[in-house]
């Protein structure tokens, strides 16, 4: 499934309720569908909100979903300004105190945190990002949550 | 995400339900900081309800985990779901505030 996505901020969220929506029809775990929830509002939000300063090109995003027999995949494609979320973010300093701490910057640190297996490159001008995320034993047998 | 609060001298406690996300952290920043502002120096927040919260919900959290340390209080979680205390382990937000199980005990840790 292709999801286009709009360079508009409410878009993350539309995104994540149709993922959601997409794993537990297909009776996915409450587990894996927090995961993406939380991935994909911080990774949007970057590109939304940052991937595309100093670029004249209309903005071009998409959210590819596949599931496979052992696991989901999920791919964030942006004509953004070239950025790999794997190296060029700095890592946050967890041990500061509250009045140390800068404001912001833990969005990719939990991405690596709660995603399996991630995967950057840059195609024909595209920043693709992938999300892989075993099935696993987590099990489908919790009710969805209510919204 | 909605906040249902209610007072005991100068704690408060919010029950947070939903979920905060980019879309609406600054809705929770801004509850946030209207209870604290109120003269609440103590914030329980019983996150039982809360689906989710991403960095930018953390961003609102550390904001007022400030101010209510400034008003000589703090501001104390309970009832967190599995993934969220994930969330807050893997942020390290479990050593800037305090995470009870009920809250009665989160009240009781600012007497």
């Amino acid at each position: 499934m292709r999801i286009a996505v709009k360079q508009d901020p409410s878009e993350p969220r539309r995104v994540v309720d149709e993922v959601e929506r997409f794993c537990l029809e297909r009776g996915l775990s409450n587990d894996i569908v927090f995961r993406f929830q939380l991935s994909l509002d911080e990774l949007l939000t970057n590109v939304i909100s940052y991937g595309f300063e100093g670029v004249t090109e209309d903005p071009v995003i998409t959210v590819d979903i596949r599931l496979g027999d052992a696991d989901i995949e999920i791919t964030i494609r942006d004509n953004g300004r070239p950025f790999n979320p794997l190296e060029d973010a700095e890592t946050p300093d967890i041990s500061l105190a509250a009045e140390d701490r800068p404001i912001g910057g833990l969005g990719i640190h939990l991405t690596k945190s709660f995603i399996d297996t991630l995967a950057y490159e840059r195609v024909e001008g595209f920043n693709c990002l992938t999300l892989r995320q075993p099935l696993g034993a987590a099990g489908s047998e919790e009710s969805p949550d209510e919204h | 995400m909605n906040i249902e609060t209610s007072y005991s001298g100068d704690t408060a406690v919010g029950v947070v339900s939903g979920r905060v996300d980019s879309s609406n952290a600054k809705d929770f920043d801004g509850e946030l900081s209207g209870i604290i502002d109120g003269g609440a120096t103590n914030l329980v927040l019983d996150c039982g309800s809360l689906r989710y919260i991403s960095s930018a919900g953390l961003r609102a959290l550390l904001i007022a985990i400030r101010k209510t340390n400034q008003a000589g209080g703090g501001l104390a979680l309970c009832q967190v779901p599995e993934n969220i205390l994930e969330v807050l382990e893997v942020s390290g937000f479990v050593r800037l505030t305090k995470v009870f199980d009920t809250v009665d005990e989160a009240q009781a840790s600012f007497k």
